[in-house]
């Protein structure tokens, strides 16, 4: 069974947005909502500075909580633990939105329908692709695949960084990890 | 794909040379032609002057996605959200997609709308009837860069105006004239083999090129790399550096002479380089006896001591090492000399034609004279025919004795355009011709350039939004975006040649035009297009590939076509034999000692590498050698505003666009928490920002990232035009404020000026 996994390293990730631009352009997203976005925080005093630039998106739990609160069963997983949202069951009760501890989802200003990241799968993962956000990322930050397969590439990230993962402490087991960003700050 | 393509397809004669050298054309022309509703289009971004490879997805017909070509291997399927958001554009409902002409007072933005043939005429019988009255220079012409200028151009000439300008005086004009001064032409960085990388604010991961954003973003993530940066600000390049210097704004010179200095003083540079490749060592010494790391402590901020560790760092890690000149950086009037120090730099570490260091594009010719055979296809240029008259300009670029002198008369200096108009001199301007340049955004003295647009007799511009300077023509006319363009052949050699085409998406929405068809056009109305050799884009790329069939069919499936040939670095030895071994007859190049250092050719005036220009120190006396002056950029203020890019926007052009607008609506000003605290600033209070040649308000964003001596703006906001709905009125429009006196030499537009803040 395949274990998607997406890696994105901050060392790499240079915040120009470009990941989100293509996540509203494949994803149709509606304005003033957002499936993904890279926040920028700079951190430190003069001229002893960092700035780190974070993915905030879906991280798509093993444990994922908006699963178990769903109660019409419109949040699941796919066999590939892929988090999926069947809009046809989903009555928009808001209860997934509350429950998830990474603040990935929302409600469409237009559809009412719940929004999320979905790493692209019914569209483009399916299909053979890569989700479009890494698709397009300039620098190469994000590293899509299976991470059951030794030799696909995100092993291999995997295999030669120190790869954190999102409020592991939660125990949500998130399928979104990041490579922390080493740079800046060289006064500390 | 229109039926004239589809027959030239079948027409032309194949060459086939292509087959030999692995390009692999798959389908044949008709199974491109017949690819139904969902289909991929390979050509390349417009949304800034990067120029990426891209692939268009179209799905129902309908631009739906916009990523790299993964034909092109440096970049593949990448793209940045600028060009991301290609589409959003596109779909713009906020285009201007019809011919416009002026019906109110100019600029109050009421318009009629027109048909094509009735817009030309007016354009062509207004600037026929100005070319016969006060003479075709009488009309000056703006454009953005690339093929719009390229089009413009050729109507220029076929008008008889030398008054065409582009982009390159308020951009990269400075490199532009240093290359040949230094070199004789233009270096390409190896930023993937280097070992140490010195950036002076060159922002490549705001102002994104991703070719050298890939590259440099790799080297940068390195442990065993080094990447310096000094810049004033904590820009994002800052952020990913090993080490980040916050310089005083402006004085970058003083510390790339410093280090010259100690290379000299120490006699650690690469002296048989310098020997065998070079003249102007003995000036440059003398240049630099007193640019002592202590001396240059008090002008940039940089204590000594980390000058003396640079420099040896630097010289230990040479010929690996690269001295980024950048693109447009911390200008000030000493631009020029800043970059003359830099290549100098680059000289004296002798990495140049080495790997990680420095080396010269080479293009299809360069290797065809290596292998013995045309092994690789070069095109014509029917471009070539249109000469810029030899009258007088009104900057004088190209002419001697003017202080312009070193300026290309294709380029020009665009902050000479309004006082001309306003003074008269050296002869009356009339007309104003500009095809998607925004001068009233990008260039210095909004109010002055008001003026002078208020007294001409006419103003015709093409673009693609209601721009600022639009919203003042008497004529718009719509051009189509480049994803509904076809255009010609573009050379994209680098270290290997290569070629890319820009070709269209879906069929132009509304009713407009490819830049092409309008000065071509525009020219067989007025009767002036004997010079013209094609009627359509077609045609044009037809001769560009002397009927070379395969290419174009190459370059129609897959937007771009490489050559994949081991790469050539002539003082080499490892990629010399690499390169013998597959091409046999470029042995007679190959010297004793297994480099091609007969290739290592300078097109200066002495064929070396000058470190003192004869020609510049004779037309402009004391600027032949590197010397330390006009660094200010206070101008007795407290603070310095500068600019610079987003990875968000480009320049004065996509603020509107709806995606980009909603990731960055608005651009304050960057002010250090000590300076704003002085003030009684906090974030988002309202400032006055004001000096001697302007006053303008602005938002405040109080931050850590910047020196307390220093104030950031992104560049392009601050639009007047009320046709620009989402953005009109918003944000600070630096060049407002902008200082007209302009760098010596190289005539760059001075973007970091000395000002005043208060709250207001």
């Amino acid at each position: 069974m395949k274990k998607y996994v997406m890696i994105h390293d901050e060392n790499l990730c240079i915040g120009c947005q470009a990941c989100s631009v293509a996540c509203r352009n494949e994803n149709d997203t509606s304005d003033g909502v957002y499936r993904l976005q890279v926040h920028a925080e700079m951190k430190g005093v003069f001229p002893n500075l960092k700035t780190n630039f974070l993915r905030h998106s879906c991280v798509m739990c093993e444990n994922a909580p908006c699963v178990e609160v769903c109660p019409t069963k419109a949040s699941f997983q796919t066999d590939e633990g892929i988090v999926l949202l069947d809009e046809s069951i989903c009555v928009s009760c808001k209860y997934c939105v509350l429950a998830c501890p990474y603040d990935a989802r929302y409600v469409d200003p237009i559809t009412k329908n719940i929004g999320k990241c979905t790493f692209c799968f019914t569209n483009r993962v399916a299909g053979g692709e890569q989700p479009a956000c890494v698709t397009v990322c300039p620098t190469d930050a994000l590293t899509f695949g299976d991470a059951n397969d030794y030799n696909s590439e995100v092993s291999k990230v995997i295999a030669t960084n120190s790869i954190k993962y999102p409020k592991s402490e939660l125990g949500t087991k998130p399928k979104l990890g990041f490579v922390e960003n080493k740079k800046g700050g060289r006064y500390e | 794909m229109d039926s004239s393509r589809r027959n030239f397809l079948k027409g032309t004669a194949g060459i086939g040379t292509l087959a030999a050298l692995e390009i692999n054309l798959g389908a044949n022309a008709a199974d491109i032609i017949n690819n139904g509703g969902d289909k991929s289009v390979f050509s390349f971004c417009e949304m800034c002057s990067s120029r990426c490879p891209i692939e268009a997805k179209i799905v129902d017909g309908k631009c739906k996605f916009i990523q790299g070509n993964k034909h092109y291997s440096t970049t593949g399927t990448s793209v940045c959200a600028r060009g991301g958001a290609g589409v959003n554009q596109l779909y713009d409902k906020q285009r201007i997609v019809k011919p416009l002409i002026r019906v109110g007072e100019r600029g109050s933005g009421k318009w009629r709308k027109a048909s094509w043939e009735e817009a030309l005429k007016y354009c062509a019988d207004k600037l026929g009837e100005i070319a016969k009255t006060h003479g075709p220079e009488s009309v000056v012409f703006t454009a953005k860069s690339s093929e719009s200028h390229k089009q413009m151009t050729n109507f220029a000439c076929s008008l008889g105006s030398p008054n065409i300008f582009s982009h390159w005086s308020c951009c990269p004009i400075t490199y532009q004239v240093a290359f040949p001064h230094t070199f004789g032409g233009s270096l390409s960085r190896d930023y993937s083999k280097a070992k140490y990388i010195v950036n002076f604010g060159h922002n490549l991961f705001e102002g994104i090129d991703i070719k050298y954003t890939k590259k440099l973003a790799k080297t940068a993530a390195k442990e065993d790399t080094k990447l310096l940066v000094l810049e004033p600000r904590f820009s994002v390049v800052a952020a990913k550096a090993d080490e980040w210097l916050p310089v005083k704004p402006g004085t970058d010179l003083a510390f790339v002479m410093a280090l010259i200095h100690v290379w000299i003083r120490d006699s650690k540079y690469d002296k048989k380089f310098v020997e065998e490749y070079t003249i102007g060592i003995d000036e440059v010494k003398k240049a630099v006896k007193d640019t002592t790391p202590k001396w240059q402590e008090k002008i940039t901020g940089i204590k000594s001591t980390d000058v003396e560790r640079i420099a040896d760092e630097i010289y230990k890690a040479a010929p690996k090492v690269i001295i980024d000149w950048g693109h447009k950086t911390t200008t000030t009037r000493a631009e020029y000399q800043r970059t003359r120090a830099i290549f100098i730099a680059n000289a004296l570490m002798g990495n140049i034609e080495k790997e990680g260091g420095l080396y010269f594009g080479k293009k299809a010719k360069t290797f065809n004279d290596l292998v013995g055979e045309e092994l690789f296809p070069t095109l014509n240029d029917p471009n070539k025919a249109f000469k810029v008259p030899k009258t007088p300009r009104i900057d004088g670029a190209g002419e001697k004795g003017s202080k312009n002198y070193f300026i290309a008369r294709k380029h020009g200096v665009l902050m000479d355009i309004a006082p001309a108009i306003l003074n008269e001199k050296p002869y009356p301007v009339k007309a104003w011709v500009n095809t998607r340049f925004n001068h009233l955004i990008n260039v210095v003295g909004e109010e002055t350039t008001i003026k002078a647009i208020k007294k001409l007799d006419f103003i015709l511009s093409v673009d693609i939004y209601m721009n600022d300077f639009t919203q003042f023509a008497d004529v718009v006319l719509p051009e189509s975006t480049y994803l509904e363009r076809d255009e010609s052949i573009q050379d994209k050699s680098g270290s290997l040649p290569a070629y890319y085409m820009r070709q269209k998406a879906i069929e132009p929405i509304g009713d407009t035009k490819n830049g092409y068809d309008i000065f071509r056009e525009l020219a067989r109305i007025m009767k002036i297009d004997q010079n013209y050799t094609w009627n359509t884009i077609d045609e044009f790329r037809m001769q560009q590939a002397k009927g070379n069939d395969k290419l174009l069919a190459a370059l129609i499936k897959d937007g771009y076509v490489e050559w994949k040939v081991p790469k050539l670095y002539y003082r080499e030895k490892k990629y010399v034999s690499k390169f013998v071994e597959k091409f046999p007859h470029a042995s007679t190049f190959v010297d004793e000692n297994g480099e091609m250092s007969s290739k290592v050719k300078f097109k200066t005036p002495s064929g070396k590498i000058e470190l003192f220009s004869q020609q510049v120190e004779e037309a402009l006396p004391g600027e032949g050698c590197i010397h330390p002056a006009n660094m200010d950029v206070y101008d007795g203020h407290e603070l310095c505003l500068m600019s610079g890019k987003t990875p968000i926007h480009t320049n004065g052009h996509t603020q509107n666009v709806k995606v980009l607008n909603d990731m960055m609506s608005e651009s304050p000003i960057w002010i250090n928490p000590r300076t704003a605290q002085k003030r009684g600033l906090k974030t988002g209070d309202r400032v006055l920002v004001e000096n001697k040649f302007a006053k303008s308000y602005a938002k405040v964003m109080v931050t850590e990232g910047i020196r307390e001596d220093s104030l950031f703006v992104y560049h392009g906001f601050g639009h007047i035009s009320s046709g620009l709905k989402r953005t009109y009125g918003v944000g600070l429009n630096q060049s407002k404020l902008l200082n007209p006196a302009y760098g010596a030499v190289c005539s760059t537009m001075v973007t970091n000026v000395g000002v005043d803040i208060k709250k207001a």
